[in-house]
């Protein structure tokens, strides 16, 4: 009988490794094939303009600026920021910028990290906040706090969502010592769907969560599911430096309207997903949780991402559940063993 | 009326063909970060072979390909890299070897052709017995074509003999070889050969060859090892992008044979803005797709104006260097 089980063909695969992983659709290889393109580096691109010009709206800021990536989008922020060498930015520490980005605000930006704890809802404590912004009396022997970044929804965490109050407050922290708040908003709508769900009675659209921010990187590859891309909002005067900073980095790229048609499609037709992949996450983790030998947190599980422990005494490891899964055609992300959900398999 | 243009600004402005919209629309992608893109692996091992490399990384451009390649063979805090006072690198690059690298930059003089003198190359390089004030020399880049001086082309013997001086003092030799299939078919060697001599080369697929983004720098297996890191710190990771590289793939099969009619159409324009009264033009220094071309003193035109003109007959012009 097991035998037969393994024999039976996988018709079928689940990719739960992570919202990076999304394909192109039909609406967006269409769109790329016929996009209007011209030379971006010469401002001359008409689809890239037109992306740019849709996101600086959504997000409520004045200028956008297309980058290959959010590692790409998040570095521009940081550095244009703290382009004065001696700068230190204030972030939490187990926040993308700080573990996945190959430390290069530093190594790149030589900009100084300080880390603050980040709490099990991704939030930092305010007060610690305001207690790592440097002295200026000190100068002698500190760098010059410039920045403060926040991640929302907060991946580490599980996809945690910090709210418009959390984010105003830090915001106004950041305006009394003269420091700028940076965003890195890679799963922004994300959060903004879920924020409209908690406060129905308000609303919080997209522009509003981070209205407190100067600077906000969103993603289109993840759940939004666009092929390549992120972009940066911001105000006039940052967008310009930022421009800049791509190119210095190599992200300066020719005929760039073929991936920024797929992210029009994207920002029109999948933020209205994101909900329906909140709730097949939210469905997965009652359904593990239920498992004897597995745990999750389902209290906690506010998006796309579910992490879930093995417990003490169970008969098997992460690796051999990886293992087991993937030949029944679902692939997971085993070393973290978290799960995110894109939603593709499931609307396909 | 205008009914045609003619874009003459620079061959970065190339648009996709219908085969590369096409072969776009049905590429086959995964996440490249994943290592997972079989569009973009069927890329770098094509561009591997033809440049005799073992190994390729497909970055979104010229810049970060020359940027990569510098900062991987200049890893070690307090490098030095010996390269052209007219070369890209050095001019066009917002110095970001320097200012995200911290590598430090010596420039030779490029000649007329493109080149530098052998030996200033040698005595720029560091003494390392100096070292207590010295930056270390690691890396030579040269520039093929070289696009300041008019897209003159370094023969392979040049290439070889600065190879050899790079040997010599245990330097890495690098290319940018945003043209370089430009100097090959203008050469006549195979292209593999031109860059034998070279650790890296970084290729553009989005100039002459037309596909709408992208450079593949070449190297060795080590090199891109770590260059494919670097590149995903300097935030070039890039998900889906076999998107991309099904175009890149298109232009290397179909555009590189198309080059010399590109040289050839250069060689007409010199030859007739030459005979121009008012306008001077090199033409025997014209060996590929590029032409500079001087306004004479006293003619009664200035280069901002030309531009004009020509601009409402449909022709558009780089006006700051007017080439």
């Amino acid at each position: 009988a097991e035998e037969a089980w393994k024999a039976k063909m996988v018709t079928r695969i689940v990719d739960l490794r992570s919202d990076t992983v999304t394909k192109p659709t039909e609406t967006m290889r269409a769109a790329m094939a016929n996009a209007e393109v011209d030379d971006d580096v010469l401002c001359s691109d008409p689809t890239a303009l037109r992306l740019e010009t849709e996101m600086a709206r959504i997000m409520g800021k004045e200028g956008a600026l297309f980058v290959p990536s959010g590692t790409m989008g998040n570095l521009i922020s940081v550095l244009v920021h703290c382009e004065v060498r001696g700068s230190e930015v204030i972030l939490g520490d187990n926040c993308h910028i700080h573990i996945y980005e190959n430390g290069g605000i530093s190594t790149l930006g030589g900009v100084h990290p300080r880390t603050v704890k980040n709490n099990e809802d991704g939030s930092m404590d305010v007060d610690l906040i305001e207690a790592a912004i440097r002295d200026p009396r000190l100068e002698i022997c500190y760098p010059t706090t410039r920045l403060i970044c926040l991640e929302n929804s907060h991946a580490n965490s599980g996809g945690r969502c910090l709210s418009v109050e959390y984010t105003d407050r830090v915001g106004e922290l950041a305006k009394k010592h003269g420091l700028k708040l940076h965003i890195d908003g890679a799963r922004i709508f994300n959060a903004s769907v879920v924020s409209q769900k908690l406060s129905l009675v308000l609303g919080v659209p997209v522009h509003r969560l981070v209205q407190a921010a100067d600077s906000v990187s969103v993603c289109l590859s993840k759940g939004l599911g666009a092929p390549v891309g992120t972009v940066i909002v911001g105000s006039r005067t940052f967008i310009a430096r930022a421009k800049i900073l791509r190119k210095t980095l190599g992200g300066g790229m020719r005929q760039v309207g073929i991936l920024c048609a797929a992210g029009l499609v994207a920002l029109q037709e999948n933020v209205a997903k994101l909900e329906g992949d909140h709730k097949r996450a939210k469905l997965l983790a009652e359904g593990l949780n239920k498992i004897k030998g597995l745990k999750v947190d389902v209290a906690s599980v506010e998006t796309n991402i579910v992490y879930f422990d093995i417990l003490e005494g169970s008969n098997i490891t992460g690796p051999k559940l990886c293992k087991i899964v993937g030949e029944h055609g679902i692939l997971l992300m085993p070393e973290s063993l978290s799960s995110l959900i894109n939603g593709q398999p499931y609307r396909d």
